[in-house]
C-alpha cells in the first residue's frame, strides 16, 4: 500500500483511468429514474450517464438518496419509474449475480468479507465465478494453476500477496477493506462501484487506499468507476465528474473545478455533514 | 350440525391449550431470540406434575370440585425450573442460532428421561375428574364444563398477557428489548433480569398448558416431542415472535386438526403441515410476523 | 498435521476397521454397520451444515426415504440387487429433495430449520398414518439384498452382516467419503463456504447462492438416503421413527459431537455416538438423559466437537516440542 505522499499521477490528458478505444461510449445510463417507498420519494427524476474512461463521484448529505441510487445502479432495486441501462441492458432488479456476469462489480461501505476464508480463497471465489468454473463439482481448486496465477496477480496489486494464507478475520481493518475491493476487482469488471472505500480508515491511510485503487483500476483495465464518498478532499482529487444529490434529486453534475467553484453547491453537500479536516 | 359444533368445540379446546405453549415459545423467541424446542417438555412436565399434585391433594382430603385451582397452582409452581434452565441457556446467548437450538434439543433429551425417572414409562391420568363440573349442551351438542373453563382460562391468560405487554411499563420494556436489545441495554435496563423473567414466563405458559390438558387426556412421554411440532406449526402459521400470531395460529391448527380427525383421521397431522407449508410459500413471514430476511 | 500424515492416518484407520472381522466380536462388528451408515449420512448433512451453513431439522426424512425404498424394492417388488436399491434410493431422495429444497433454501438460519422440520414431519405422518401403503407404525419389512449379484442366503444373518455386508458398507463409506472430499475441495465447495460466510457479498462476487444451496441440499439428501438404505438391512425393517424429527436432531448431534468444522468430524461423530449410545444403554435405562448432558456439554464447552479437541491437543503437543 502506498503512503500519503504525492497525489496520484493522472494520465497525459488529465484523466484518472487509462483511456482506450471505446472511451467515451456510455457504460451506465439512467433515464428519469425515481424510486418511491410509499409516500416517501427516495429518488426523483435521476438522469445520469457514466462513460468509459470516467471516474465519477456521487456525493450528498446523509439521506440524500445515495444508498438508494447505489442499489438502483447495482441492479438490486427495481425502479418506480424510469430505466437503468448498463451497456444497453436494463438492469433494474436483475440482482447481484447477473450484474457480475454483465461486468459490474461493487465493494461495500461496511467491510464485507468472508471471515473464515483466507485471502487466497476469497479472491478465488470471484475468479471461479469470472471463469465460469463454479459448477465444477469434480475439479480441484488447489490443482487449478490458472486460478492460482490470477489470485496472486490480483493480490499483488493490492499488496495482499504476502498474506494469502491468512483468514480474513485476522487482517487489519485496512487490509479487510482492500480484500473486499480486491475480490471485486478479481471479477475483472468493466465498471466498478466503490461505496465509501475509505470509511472506517484513518485519514492518513485514505489517500493510500485511493491511490492503490486507481492504480489497480488502470492495471486491470477497468473502464469506469463510480465512487460514493463523504470525504470532499478525496472527491476533489479522485473524480473526473461529481454528481451531487439532495433530497433525492440531482443538485449538480459538474467537473470538480466547476463544482468546487460554486459555494452554494458545496454548502448544500457539505453543510449537513461537517468535513473532518475542513 | 350438532356433530359439526362438537368438532368445532373440540378444536377450540385444543387451540386454547396450544395457544399457551405457543405463546411461551413466542415470548422467549421475541426477547431472547431462542427457538425453544423444550417448550413441549415443559408442557409434558406440567401434565405429569399436575396428575401427581391433584392425586395427592385428593388423597389429603381436597373436595374434587376444587381440583382445578390446585392443577393451575401446580403448573405455576413449576416456574422454579425457569431460572435454572435460563442460567444454562445464558451460556449460548451470543452464539450462532444453531447452537442455541441444539442446546434446547439436549434439554428435550434430558427431560424425557427425567420424566421417565419420576413417572415411569406408562401414561398417567386423572381418572374421570373432568366430569365433576358436569356438562352443558343442548340438541346433541355436548361439552364438558371443564373444557369451557379451560377455554375461558386461556382467553383470560391471553388478555392478561396482552394487557401486560401493551399497557404496563414492564411490558413496554419487554417489547422494547425484543425490538432492539442493544438500545434497551444502553438505556440502563437490566437485560439479564429480563431474560430470566421472560424465560420463566415462557416456562409457566407451557407447564400450565400441560396441566390444563391432563384431565382430558393422559400424560405420556411422547407428548413432549409431539407437541413441539404442533407448536412450531402454530408459530410458523402465525408468524415467529408475534402473540397475535400465536392466537391465530393456534386456532388454525386446533380447528384443522379437529376437522381432519373427524373427516379423515389419516390426515390429522398431514393437514397441519400442509397448511404450514402453504403459509410459508404464500406468506413467508406468517400471518402476523415481520419479514424473515 | 501434514496432508501426507493425514492420508496415512486415514488409510490406517480404514485398514483397522476393515480388519475388524479378524479381531472384533460379531456384536461390535454389527455395531459398526450403523456407525458407517450414519457416517455416510453425516458426510452429506455436513455439506449442508458445515460447508453451506444451513441447519436442517428434517434430514431424517431422507434417511427414511432410503430405508423405505429398500423395503419397497426388496419385499414389495422383489428386486433384491443392493446396487439397484442404492441407485433407486438416491434417485428417490433427489426427487423429494429438489422440490423441497426449492422451497426451503429461500430461508436461512432458524426459518430453514423450522421449515425442514415441517417437511420432515409431513413425510413422517404420511408413513405413520397411511397404514395400508406403508405399514404404519409397524413399518415395512426389508428382505436381505444381494450384493454384486451374489445371493448370500446360505449364510446366517450374523455371518452375512459381519462378513460381506460389513465390507461392502466400508467400501461404500470410503468411496462416498472420497467423492465428498473431492466435492468440498472443488470450486463448487469453495463457493458454498463463501455463501455460508456472507451470502450478500458472495452474490456480488457471482456466487449463485440459492442454486448452490439447492445443490448442497440435494447432495446431502442423497447421502442421507444411502445411510438409510444401509441402516434398514441389519434391522430388517423400515421404521417410521427413522423419519421422526428427533432423529433429525440426533443426526445433527452426531455431526456436532464429531466436529462440523472438520471434514472427518462427522464420521468420528457417527462412530462415537453409536459407541456412546451402546455403552449408555447397557449401563442405564436413562441413557437419553446422559446423551442430553453430553450434547449440552459439547454445545457449551466444545462447539468444534471431538475433532476440535483433538486439533487443539495436537497444536499444544507440537508447540511443546518446538
Amino acid at each position: 500500500m502506498n503512503g500519503p505522499g504525492e497525489p496520484t499521477k493522472r494520465t497525459e490528458d488529465g484523466r484518472l483511468l487509462r483511456q482506450s478505444a471505446d472511451s467515451g461510449t456510455v457504460m451506465i445510463e439512467t433515464r428519469g429514474v425515481s424510486k418511491h417507498y410509499g409516500p416517501f420519494v427516495a429518488l426523483a427524476d435521476i438522469t445520469i450517464t457514466l462513460k468509459a474512461g470516467e471516474m465519477v463521484s456521487i456525493v450528498g448529505p446523509n439521506g440524500a438518496g445515495k444508498t438508494t441510487l447505489v442499489n438502483v445502479l447495482t441492479g438490486l432495486l427495481r425502479t418506480t419509474t424510469g430505466q437503468v441501462l448498463f451497456k444497453g441492458h436494463d438492469i433494474a432488479g436483475i440482482g447481484p449475480v447477473r450484474l457480475a456476469r454483465l461486468g459490474m462489480a461493487r465493494s461495500f461501505q461496511l467491510v464485507h468479507i468472508f471471515p473464515e476464508l483466507t485471502v487466497e480463497e476469497t479472491i478465488a471465489v470471484a475468479e471461479i465465478a469470472r471463469a465460469g468454473k463454479a459448477g465444477r463439482l469434480w475439479a480441484s481448486v488447489r490443482g487449478d494453476d490458472a486460478i492460482h496465477a490470477r489470485v496472486r496477480e490480483v493480490a499483488a496489486i493490492f499488496g495482499l500477496d504476502t498474506k494469502l494464507d491468512r483468514p480474513a478475520r485476522v487482517l487489519s481493518q485496512g487490509d479487510k477493506k482492500l480484500l473486499d475491493i480486491a475480490s471485486a476487482f478479481a471479477l475483472a469488471p468493466e465498471v466498478i462501484l466503490l461505496d465509501e472505500p475509505t470509511s472506517g480508515i484513518s485519514t492518513g491511510d485514505k489517500h493510500g487506499i485511493m491511490k492503490t485503487l486507481v492504480e489497480a483500476a488502470r492495471t486491470a483495465n477497468v473502464k469506469a468507476i463510480i465512487l460514493v464518498e463523504h470525504d470532499m478532499d478525496l472527491v476533489a482529487e479522485y473524480s473526473d465528474r461529481i454528481i451531487a444529490l439532495q433530497e433525492g434529486r440531482i443538485l449538480a453534475d459538474l467537473p470538480p473545478t466547476q463544482f468546487f467553484a460554486d459555494p452554494a453547491i458545496v454548502a448544500a453537500v457539505v453543510g449537513m455533514k461537517p468535513v473532518r479536516h475542513a | 350440525m350438532a356433530a359439526f359444533i362438537n368438532i368445532l368445540l373440540g378444536g377450540v379446546f385444543h387451540a386454547a391449550v396450544l395457544f399457551l405453549v405457543a405463546a411461551g415459545l413466542q415470548i422467549v423467541f421475541g426477547v431472547q431470540k431462542i427457538v425453544n424446542l423444550a417448550c413441549g417438555s415443559f408442557y409434558a412436565l406440567g401434565a405429569y406434575f399436575g396428575v401427581t399434585t391433584v392425586t395427592w391433594a385428593l388423597k389429603a382430603g381436597l373436595p374434587p370440585f376444587l381440583f382445578l385451582p390446585v392443577l393451575i397452582a401446580s403448573g405455576v409452581v413449576l416456574a422454579v425450573i425457569g431460572p435454572v434452565i435460563e442460567r444454562l441457556l445464558r451460556t449460548v446467548y451470543d452464539r450462532d442460532e444453531s447452537f442455541q437450538l441444539l442446546l434446547t434439543f439436549a434439554l428435550v433429551l434430558m427431560f424425557q428421561d427425567i420424566m421417565r425417572y419420576f413417572w415411569g414409562a406408562n401414561p398417567q391420568q386423572l381418572g374421570n375428574l373432568v366430569m365433576v363440573y358436569g356438562k352443558v349442551g343442548a340438541g346433541g351438542v355436548d361439552l364438558p364444563v371443564y373444557n369451557v373453563l379451560v377455554i375461558a382460562g386461556s382467553i383470560a391468560i391471553a388478555l392478561i398477557l396482552g394487557g401486560f405487554l401493551q399497557r404496563t411499563r414492564y411490558g413496554r420494556i419487554l417489547r422494547a428489548t425484543a425490538e432492539n436489545r442493544a438500545m434497551t441495554e444502553a438505556l440502563g435496563v437490566d437485560v439479564r433480569r429480563i431474560n430470566v423473567v421472560v424465560f420463566t414466563l415462557g416456562t409457566v405458559l407451557g407447564t400450565v398448558g400441560g396441566a390444563f390438558v391432563v384431565p382430558t387426556s393422559a400424560a405420556s412421554l411422547d407428548m413432549a416431542v409431539e407437541l413441539v411440532v404442533e407448536a412450531f406449526a402454530v408459530v410458523v402459521i402465525g408468524g415467529l415472535g408475534s402473540m397475535r400470531g400465536a392466537l391465530a395460529g393456534a386456532l388454525v391448527v386446533g380447528l384443522m386438526r379437529a376437522a381432519a380427525i373427524a373427516l379423515y383421521a389419516e390426515l390429522e397431522l398431514l393437514s397441519i403441515y400442509l397448511v404450514v407449508i402453504l403459509v410459508l410459500i404464500l406468506r413467508p413471514s406468517g400471518l402476523f410476523g415481520k419479514p424473515a430476511e | 498435521m501434514t496432508p501426507r500424515l493425514t492420508t496415512l492416518v486415514i488409510v490406517g484407520l480404514v485398514a483397522l476397521v476393515g480388519s475388524a472381522p479378524l479381531w472384533a466380536t460379531p456384536y461390535h462388528i454389527t455395531l459398526m454397520i450403523p456407525a458407517m451408515a450414519y457416517g455416510i449420512a453425516l458426510l452429506g448433512l455436513n455439506l449442508l451444515f458445515g460447508y453451506a451453513g444451513l441447519l436442517s431439522f428434517g434430514h431424517a426424512m431422507f434417511v427414511g426415504i432410503g430405508a423405505y425404498t429398500t423395503a419397497v424394492f426388496t419385499s414389495k417388488l422383489g428386486i433384491r440387487s443392493f446396487e439397484l436399491v442404492l441407485v433407486a434410493s438416491a434417485v428417490a431422495a433427489a426427487l423429494f429433495a429438489i422440490p423441497i429444497g426449492l422451497l426451503t433454501v429461500r430461508y436461512v438460519r432458524i426459518f430453514f430449520g423450522m421449515l425442514t422440520l415441517a417437511f420432515g414431519m409431513l413425510f413422517h405422518s404420511f408413513l405413520f398414518k397411511f397404514y395400508h401403503l406403508t405399514g404404519g407404525d409397524s413399518g415395512m419389512r426389508v428382505v436381505r439384498p444381494t450384493l454384486l449379484g451374489q445371493d448370500t442366503q446360505e449364510l446366517d444373518k450374523i455371518a452375512f452382516l459381519t462378513g460381506p455386508f460389513f465390507l461392502y458398507v466400508l467400501a461404500l463409506l470410503v468411496i462416498l467419503g472420497l467423492v465428498m472430499l473431492r466435492i468440498v475441495h472443488s470450486p463448487f465447495g469453495l463457493h458454498l463456504k463463501a455463501l455460508r460466510e456472507n451470502a450478500r457479498k458472495a452474490e456480488y462476487l457471482g456466487v449463485t447462492v440459492r442454486r448452490f444451496r439447492l445443490a448442497a441440499f440435494v447432495i446431502s439428501a442423497i447421502y442421507c438416503s444411502i445411510g438409510g438404505v444401509i441402516l434398514a438391512v441389519p434391522t430388517g425393517i423400515a421404521d417410521p421413527e427413522l423419519a421422526y424429527w428427533t432423529h433429525s436432531g440426533n443426526l445433527i448431534f452426531m455431526t456436532l459431537l464429531g466436529g462440523f468444522t472438520n471434514f472427518f468430524g462427522p464420521i468420528l461423530g457417527a462412530f462415537s455416538f453409536i459407541l456412546l449410545q451402546d455403552q449408555l444403554m447397557s449401563a442405564t435405562q436413562y441413557w437419553r438423559f446422559f446423551l442430553g448432558v453430553v450434547l449440552a456439554l459439547i454445545v457449551i464447552l466444545f462447539p468444534r466437537g471431538l475433532m476440535g479437541i483433538l486439533e487443539s491437543l495436537m497444536a499444544r503437543f507440537s508447540r511443546g516440542r518446538s
